[in-house]
């Protein structure tokens, strides 16, 4: 049998009947074998703009790349999370009347230790906690949850500082799309826009 | 001085019998057509004209032309122009046909609504009133009044804000208690996602 990896030319000059298999191109033809290596293993920076979105999304999109589960080569155990930064956490919205209905609890573990405070008032507190316990519950439970909290960093405004800012590698597409208000259209998109009713003769405009 | 008070008498004496915007008989006698100016307010209106001014002067307004609604035998507007299950609180130019300056909904005689879309508006233009999206149609407050409450950005609010209780207990997850998001009303609407509208979260 012949040495599969030669050249067709070389070896029995007879040759085989069939021709020789043409020369396929890999799609990892034009990285080195190092480059290669480090873009699949390197931990990579990814930021979220949280403004005006929901705190559950943000956590379901920030939660399966802190595990790692958006690389194809993800096991629990070989360590493959990234690190993910949000910002402008101050501006998440709730939908729904979640921000008066939805309560944090805490229990010192003492007899009449139970804390509970509605999300406005914990937002009011510390504008970046709602995400956090919304990420922190999301995550598995088991000892993996305190690493990956550790790569997660989150910030209330849009101010990070220098070094984070330098890692960021690419930025997350937000996960609801935001309206328009009225004062956003421009005129010709108002104009554009037909009345629907004819205001009768005598009416006069409030 | 009260503009209009010239024929103060007869608008004294029509008062509180009959409701403000349909005429009694005796004024029905004035002219197929009434008119506010039967009540002697005037074109211009209470209010708009200062008091003790030397000049009047009135504006004739030409008729806007609309384009013809696709379907012109429908009862209602929505029917009118096929928008009966597509519009959502986020339909803002749709929405702002509908409301006063100060946000309130205008009523239904007027715009011509038939009752399930008038309701549907009004939820709809409350939740974007909670939104923020409709930013100047805000009521008439003192200049300089400074709001207590804290600005939190919200979307698809059933309830007014100060209305809602916290729900201390939510129940094990087999009767959990919802939080309540949108409004049943708009359940029928054309949702184009593979997704089902949820209400309950």
């Amino acid at each position: 049998p012949r040495f599969r990896f030669l050249p067709p030319g070389v070896g029995t000059g007879s040759g085989s009947e069939a021709a020789p298999p043409a020369r396929r191109q890999s799609a990892m033809a034009s990285y080195t074998k190092a480059a290669q290596q480090w873009a699949t293993f390197a931990r990579a920076w990814y930021l979220i703009d949280g403004k005006l979105q929901p705190p559950g999304k943000l956590a379901a999109m920030s939660v399966i790349r802190l595990q790692g589960k958006h690389k194809p080569m993800y096991h629990a155990l070989s360590d493959c999370g990234d690190h993910v930064v949000i910002i402008n956490t101050r501006h998440i919205a709730f939908s729904g009347n979640k921000w008066e209905q939805k309560v944090y609890s805490s229990h010192s573990g003492y007899p009449g230790g139970l804390k509970q405070v509605t999300a406005t008032q914990l937002h009011l507190k510390d504008p970046t906690a709602v995400v956090k316990l919304a990420i922190y519950r999301m995550l598995p439970k088991n000892l993996h949850r305190r690493t990956m909290m550790q790569r997660l960093h989150l910030f209330p405004e849009d101010v990070i500082p220098e070094d984070i800012r330098n890692n960021l590698v690419e930025e997350l597409a937000q996960p609801r799309r935001i309206p328009k208000r009225l004062d956003e259209y421009t005129q010709e998109e108002i104009d554009a826009f037909p009345m629907l009713w004819t205001p009768p003769k005598n009416y006069r405009k409030m | 001085e009260r503009p209009g008070s010239g024929s103060g008498v007869r608008r004294g004496a029509c008062q509180g019998r009959f409701p403000r915007w349909r005429p009694p008989a005796c004024c029905a006698a004035a002219g197929a057509g009434w008119s506010l100016g039967s009540w002697g307010w005037g074109a211009a209106g209470p209010g708009l004209r200062p008091a003790r001014s030397g000049r009047i002067e009135g504006k004739i307004i030409e008729d806007v032309k609309t384009p013809t609604p696709p379907n012109p035998s429908g009862q209602c507007p929505i029917c009118r122009w096929n928008l009966k299950h597509k519009y959502n609180y986020e339909d803002v130019l749709l929405l702002s046909q509908f409301i006063r300056s100060d946000g309130g909904m205008l009523p239904r005689r007027i715009t011509g609504l038939c009752l399930e879309e008038h309701k549907k508006v009004a939820v709809c233009v409350q939740m974007a009133h909670r939104a923020g999206l409709l930013p100047n149609h805000r009521p008439l407050l003192p200049e300089g009044h400074v709001s207590k409450k804290p600005k939190l950005n919200r979307y698809l609010t059933r309830w007014s804000v100060k209305s809602v209780k916290p729900i201390w207990k939510r129940g094990p997850k087999w009767c959990r208690v919802p939080f309540r998001v949108g409004h049943p009303l708009l359940m029928d609407n054309i949702n184009y996602g593979q997704k089902p509208v949820y209400l309950n979260h």
